[in-house]
């Protein structure tokens, strides 16, 4: 052979370990904190988060002249706030999970159908997307939960139709960008079916784009189920989310602010937090991802 | 040019039959009018004459032919509540919303596009974190929180505001502001991204090294081009304007669009949620229809496309 | 001496319908018109010409990866199955492509030893321990290591990534190898030792190459037959060096001055007009205006590739092979 002795391999650079920044740090730290409490919810809560206690009916938290009994105070029926918190998290983060992975698999499969198919079914697809991207989700949302009546198996489905599309566009135009020219033509013409081409070449190729738009939907599904409970039409009672906890301690904003104060601070932190890792889990992974 | 124009125009109309399918199979879906309408116990003869009234009884793919060609000739339907025209019932609210929406969507362009671009030229400044941070801020508080958060402050602390309701223009400050500081946010991050990104062009690079004045390069070059895709996102806020305060009016009681799509849609009122529904489309499909406009006016590609293509 | 036929394609046609814009009228684009080749077993053909000239389709239309809109592909004597149908994926360990882009071509998120197990592992030959021994016989095959095979495309060199399709395309020991433009993506110094290697690699496995490429320099080095195309058409066939030496179609003789030669000082041939457009072909011989010997009749009738002596075959009114055996 003509080159027995081949030039030794230049490995690849080793990718280069930057300092995560504070911001992030704190980011990761609180979505872990979330995590923590979303599974152990019922382990920590102090009471059962529909426990009543009619003698201590709107307490004020500790330090505004509250007990260590309900350290975030009670409600109108002395619920104690921090276990309805608790267990709000956890519905919250159930609920966006759910629609988020929902909205992910649905979107990259009808991206897979358009890219394999192409002809109407792709162009129905498109029509598809432009119809979702063209009208504001919250509207369409609206009409449909009011409509099925409200259930939260429907709940989570219907929010994870948020941002499908965004999945589906890019999903397609990576397989077709990988079955013009690519891997995935390479590996069709070695005989591969369909799925195999699919699932285990083009959907570990995009895999870290998709999961990237992933953490760019979760924040906007929480603000949508919150938004939804807000105006009593997401979660129903006597189950409990932020949005629905903001909603009903909206009636005592002025003489127990508490128990709205402690859900929407955990929103805002929350998305904030999931958006901060998001944002520069796309800057390092995804530049093209703007 | 008119072909480019046809196409869209044909797009446009693709999508509003599609939100009418929309709705038709969502409402037809969802269970029976009649039985939602009327009280359970209601007599047969009367959910009966109620179906016949309102054209349930017959088949589907009928009250679907029906349904389109009213809608084609302006009908939308009566409120099955009250029975007034639906269009009537939305139609007059709508001066209500848009006294809260214009006024923000200033705010949104006065103060967001500013801050973009500022931020934008003062890359890694203090300012530019600031603004920033200001704009994650305002983008990951939900507009509800944020309503209640000023209400807090300036209602029921300060007292210097109504925490709710209509009648003069200090009830709409709050509503005002809150809907703004929102959609400012969004904006300048957006502006600021499209500016890095036209400073970023080798074009930039070029005018500046010639010797043209930074503030020429900025004025004449950077800032035509980072306006395409800043009309995007305004076009969508203008899309929104009917339907962008759903929240924020039922957070403050006012009786706009939203607050009616709200109650509308837990009385279940058909016609209602339909009209608005189709507004809302609407407006969303003008406005995108203006800004393809707009990017041939402000593209110099497409324009100069256009002058070849005439000439 | 005849070798076995391997594969026989028939007045392939394929023409793709071009859309200008949105709304804009559709153009066919003949891509290939008319075309026939036989692959004999074990044996190599070059097929060359400017790019656009249809190679490539046809290559993917051998190979059954395309459907001929005329024509028919016969692999062994049986017709191709229409791509997709299980007899066609079946079919695919028997005949293999080599492609332009061997870091395109390669999964980026797999070990090079996995992909080259690929096909074994679809077409379910042997076990796992046989098939881990066979990735290693044929990562060592095209000269890898094996503990290369543990590496992924992007930590390979361009070279090495083009062995490593090699392996995966050798993998079930196919009757055939379409090889697209296996090198022009190559450093000038690598393309060398891919060309050997493909040679060697041909002498030991007996398989057929279909070998395309716009240099005719290098389609000479590895075929025993060299077809020429032009805007979809076969306008010369022969021996490589026969060919070279003695070029009797007009195209085929700008193509062979267009070869530097040391010691050669008669100018090379430049071509007038246009480069060719399969979107707008001329009537006749698609050649003629940009032939320098063209004829009236040039421009009204389409010449037919003819056999001429010496197992040559030219499609040119003014290469007539009486004439030549006159002149003979």
């Amino acid at each position: 052979m003509s080159d027995a002795v081949l030039p030794a391999v230049t490995a690849a650079p080793p990718r280069r370990r930057t300092r995560v920044p504070v911001a992030v740090a704190i980011g990761l730290g609180w979505i872990a904190l979330m995590l923590a409490v979303a599974l152990l919810a019922d382990v920590i809560s102090p009471y059962a988060y529909t426990a009543l206690d009619l003698r201590n009916r709107l307490s004020a938290p500790v330090g505004i002249g509250g007990s260590w009994a309900h350290g975030l105070g009670t409600d109108e029926l002395g619920r104690d706030v921090l276990s309805r918190l608790f267990h709000s998290i956890r519905m919250s983060l159930l609920i966006a999970f759910g629609a988020t992975i929902i909205g992910a698999a649905f979107g990259t499969g009808m991206g897979f159908l358009a890219a394999h198919f192409r002809g109407w079914v792709e162009q129905a697809v498109l029509a598809l997307v432009d119809f979702s991207a063209s009208l504001p989700f919250l509207i369409l949302a609206l009409a449909v939960l009011a409509f099925f009546g409200n259930s939260l198996t429907l709940f989570v489905v219907l929010l994870g139709f948020h941002a499908w599309e965004r999945y589906a566009r890019i999903a397609r135009g990576l397989a077709i960008s990988a079955g013009a020219q690519g891997y995935a033509a390479a590996v069709r013409q070695l005989g591969a079916r369909p799925l195999r081409v699919y699932w285990r070449h083009i959907l570990p190729n995009i895999a870290s784009t998709l999961i990237i738009s992933m953490t760019l939907a979760f924040p906007e599904i929480i603000l949508l189920e919150s938004g939804l409970s807000f105006l009593g039409l997401g979660v129903q009672p006597p189950a409990t989310s932020l949005g629905n906890m903001v909603g009903y301690g909206r009636e005592y904003l002025t003489r127990a602010p508490w128990i709205l104060l402690a859900p929407a601070f955990t929103i805002i932190l929350t998305t904030l937090a999931i958006s901060i890792v998001g944002d520069w889990l796309r800057d390092r992974l995804d530049p093209t991802l703007r | 040019m008119l072909r480019f124009l046809a196409s869209r125009l044909a797009r446009a109309l693709l999508t509003i039959a599609m939100v009418v399918t929309f709705a038709f199979v969502v409402l037809r879906l969802s269970g029976d009018p009649a039985l939602l309408i009327m009280s359970v116990d209601a007599p047969p003869e009367a959910i009966a004459a109620f179906r016949a009234a309102w054209g349930l009884d017959e088949p589907l793919w009928m009250q679907y032919v029906k349904y389109f060609g009213a809608i084609v000739q302006g009908d939308l339907g009566r409120s099955m509540r009250d029975g007034r025209d639906a269009i009537v019932l939305v139609t007059e609210r709508i001066p209500a919303t848009l006294a809260l929406t214009l006024p923000a969507l200033a705010i949104k362009i006065g103060i967001g596009i500013p801050a973009g671009i500022y931020a934008a030229l003062h890359r890694n400044s203090l300012t530019d974190r600031l603004v920033m941070t200001l704009a994650v801020m305002g983008f990951t508080v939900p507009s509800f929180v944020l309503g209640l958060l000023l209400v807090l402050v300036f209602a029921v602390q300060l007292g210097w505001l109504p925490s709710g309701g209509d009648g003069t223009w200090r009830h709409a400050i709050l509503p005002v502001v809150t809907l703004g500081i929102g959609g400012a946010a969004v904006l300048a991050r957006f502006t600021r991204s499209a500016m890095l990104e036209v400073l970023g062009q080798p074009y930039i690079r070029t005018a500046s090294a010639k010797g043209v004045p930074w503030r020429a390069v900025v004025r004449g070059h950077a800032l035509p081009n980072a306006a395409i895709p800043t009309v995007t996102i305004i076009g969508f806020m203008v899309g929104s304007l009917i339907a962008g305060a759903v929240v924020v009016e039922s957070v403050f009681s006012w009786p706009g669009v939203g607050r009616l799509l709200v109650v509308a849609v837990s009385n279940r009122d058909l016609a209602v949620v339909q009209c608005i529904l189709l507004l809302v489309a609407a407006t969303m499909v003008a406005s995108n229809l203006i800004v393809d406009l707009l990017y041939g006016a402000l593209d110099p590609r497409l324009r100069q496309a256009r002058a070849g293509g005439a000439g | 001496m005849r070798a076995a036929t391997l594969l026989e394609a028939r007045d392939l046609v394929r023409r793709y319908v071009m859309r200008r814009g949105l709304l804009g009228r559709s153009v066919p684009v003949t891509a290939v018109a008319g075309l026939s080749l036989t692959l004999h077993r074990g044996r190599t053909l070059g097929l060359v010409g400017e790019s656009g000239c249809g190679k490539s389709t046809t290559g993917r239309m051998v190979l059954g990866l395309e459907m001929p809109d005329a024509g028919s592909v016969a692999f062994e004597g049986r017709p191709m199955p229409p791509p997709g149908t299980a007899a066609w994926r079946a079919l695919r360990a028997r005949m293999q492509m080599v492609f332009q882009d061997p870091l395109g071509a390669l999964d980026r998120r797999m070990t090079v030893a996995a992909q080259v197990a690929e096909p074994l592992d679809i077409h379910g030959v042997g076990g796992a321990a046989e098939r881990a021994d066979r990735v290693e016989a044929l990562l060592r095959n095209v000269g890898l290591r094996p503990d290369q095979g543990a590496r992924y495309p992007h930590e390979l060199s361009g070279g090495q990534r083009q062995r490593v399709v090699l392996a995966r395309a050798l993998a079930t020991s196919p009757a055939m190898l379409v090889c697209d433009e296996p090198i022009s993506a190559l450093d000038v110094s690598i393309q060398a030792q891919v060309m050997n290697l493909l040679v060697e690699l041909q002498a030991e496995h007996g398989m057929a190459l279909l070998f395309i490429s716009h240099d005719l320099r290098a389609v000479r080095q590895v075929s025993e037959r060299v077809a020429v195309m032009y805007l979809g058409t076969i306008v010369e066939e022969g021996e490589p060096d026969a060919l070279l030496r003695d070029a009797r179609h007009p195209y085929t003789q700008a193509l062979v001055s267009a070869i530097p030669h040391p010691g050669r000082s008669d100018g090379r041939i430049v071509l007038q007009g246009d480069p060719p457009n399969p979107a707008a072909r001329p009537s006749g011989c698609p050649f003629h205006p940009r032939c320098p010997v063209a004829v009236a009749r040039c421009a009204q009738e389409a010449p037919v590739l003819r056999d001429h002596p010496g197992g040559r075959r030219v499609a040119c009114h003014l290469a007539d092979p009486a004439a030549f055996a006159e002149a003979a």
